[in-house]
């Protein structure tokens, strides 16, 4: 008995598929089009943003988006201050241009309509780019380390803590597992709000070819679906992009702690 | 006596359906209780001190974002059983 049949049942009828993409074979490695261009216009947005503001600021009655940037830059720099302290100022360029860029990437699934490629996707809605950012951050996040601690003081950091260094095994276990799961966890966080967002859009395509109605029902439907998720969307976009920035900012708080204050504190926010 | 090679693609599907099936169940149910557990908790936190509702707003979005963020890494994971494995 063949599967053929299957797709006689409406939902399976529905034919979404990810992980089409315009794909440039250069050398050994496929390259993703169309999120490459997504992401060079969302640097130049970001870089030309920046630079405008730069070049406009003003120590006068600052105009609307100068209020914005520095609300933005406040709020990156209060974060920074509550969590590392005077220490982390080095972490606030950092933190306030992975989350500028990211939300400016987030924003483009707005554009996006579902389809199997879309020509001006979110770029963080492919895992390479997080995993590109998240990788960036973490190794950022070890050079602060060993710079903190001395090359010593950061391997000896694996073994004598939470637990004495007489179990020092569990502790590398422990330790060593907690390090490879960061950027695992950063990447797949941000790829998977944003890649389940295009999903939830080509489901709300889909409707439109709805076998039970499609005419009156699923094409009228999918339009207010689709402007609502969008709006969520844009909320989520807002948020992951600030948990990332938060994430690197906290991070960084725990390789540049003092050891004794590290040690003492036992534990810290993790996820 | 030889599987067809329609039997494998059987059960790969169903195999594929199932293990997504099961990640996005589990992963709702944790994701749901920790939003919940969040939202009570900022509630809570209003209610003996209303001044503290911005503070706690921001707090408690980052939460529900981390929390949600499991649930959509589970995601991530279904998709590739059903669109990728399970083909």
């Amino acid at each position: 008995m063949g599967l053929s049949n299957l797709a006689a049942t409406p939902l399976t009828g529905i034919d979404i598929t990810v992980g089409l993409h315009v794909h440039w074979k250069i050398g050994g490695l496929t390259i993703n089009g169309e999120i490459v261009w997504a992401t060079v216009i969302a640097g130049i947005i970001v870089v030309t943003g920046g630079l405008l503001m730069a070049k406009r600021a003003t120590s006068g009655v600052p105009s609307k988006p100068q209020l914005l940037w520095e609300l933005i830059v406040g709020a990156v720099q209060k974060q920074v201050d509550d969590t590392i302290g005077p220490r982390g100022a080095k972490v606030v360029p950092l933190a306030l241009t992975l989350f500028v860029f990211i939300f400016t990437c987030n924003l483009f699934e707005v554009l996006s309509i579902g389809s199997p490629i879309d020509w001006l996707p979110a770029p963080t809605s492919d895992i390479n780019l997080p995993l590109a950012m998240a990788l960036y951050v973490i190794v950022l996040v070890h050079v602060a380390a060993i710079r903190n601690r001395g090359v010593g003081g950061y391997f000896r950091h694996y073994y004598a803590r939470p637990f004495p260094k007489k179990l020092f095994l569990v502790n590398l276990f422990m330790n060593g597992v907690e390090e490879l799961v960061k950027p695992v966890t950063l990447t797949l966080r941000l790829f998977g709000n944003l890649f389940a967002g295009g999903l939830m859009l080509s489901l709300l395509a889909s409707l439109v070819i709805w076998k039970l109605g499609a005419v009156p029902i699923g094409g009228i439907l999918s339009v207010p679906f689709t402007v609502i998720w969008k709006l969520f969307d844009m909320a989520i976009g807002a948020i992951q992009a600030f948990i990332f920035a938060l994430l690197t900012i906290l991070y960084f708080d725990t390789a540049m702690a003092p050891d004794a204050e590290h040690v003492a504190e036992g534990d810290y926010i993790d996820a | 006596m030889a599987a067809s090679t329609d039997m494998v693609s059987a059960v790969k599907i169903a195999g594929a359906m199932v293990g997504a099936g099961l990640a996005l169940g589990g992963g709702a149910v944790g994701a749901s209780i920790g939003d919940g557990l969040a939202g009570s908790q900022t509630i809570a936190g209003v209610a003996r001190n209303p001044e503290a509702q911005g503070r706690l707003t921001t707090i408690m979005f980052l939460t529900v974002g981390l929390c949600e963020a499991a649930y959509f890494i589970n995601l991530v994971f279904a998709a590739l059983f059903v669109f990728s494995l399970g083909k």
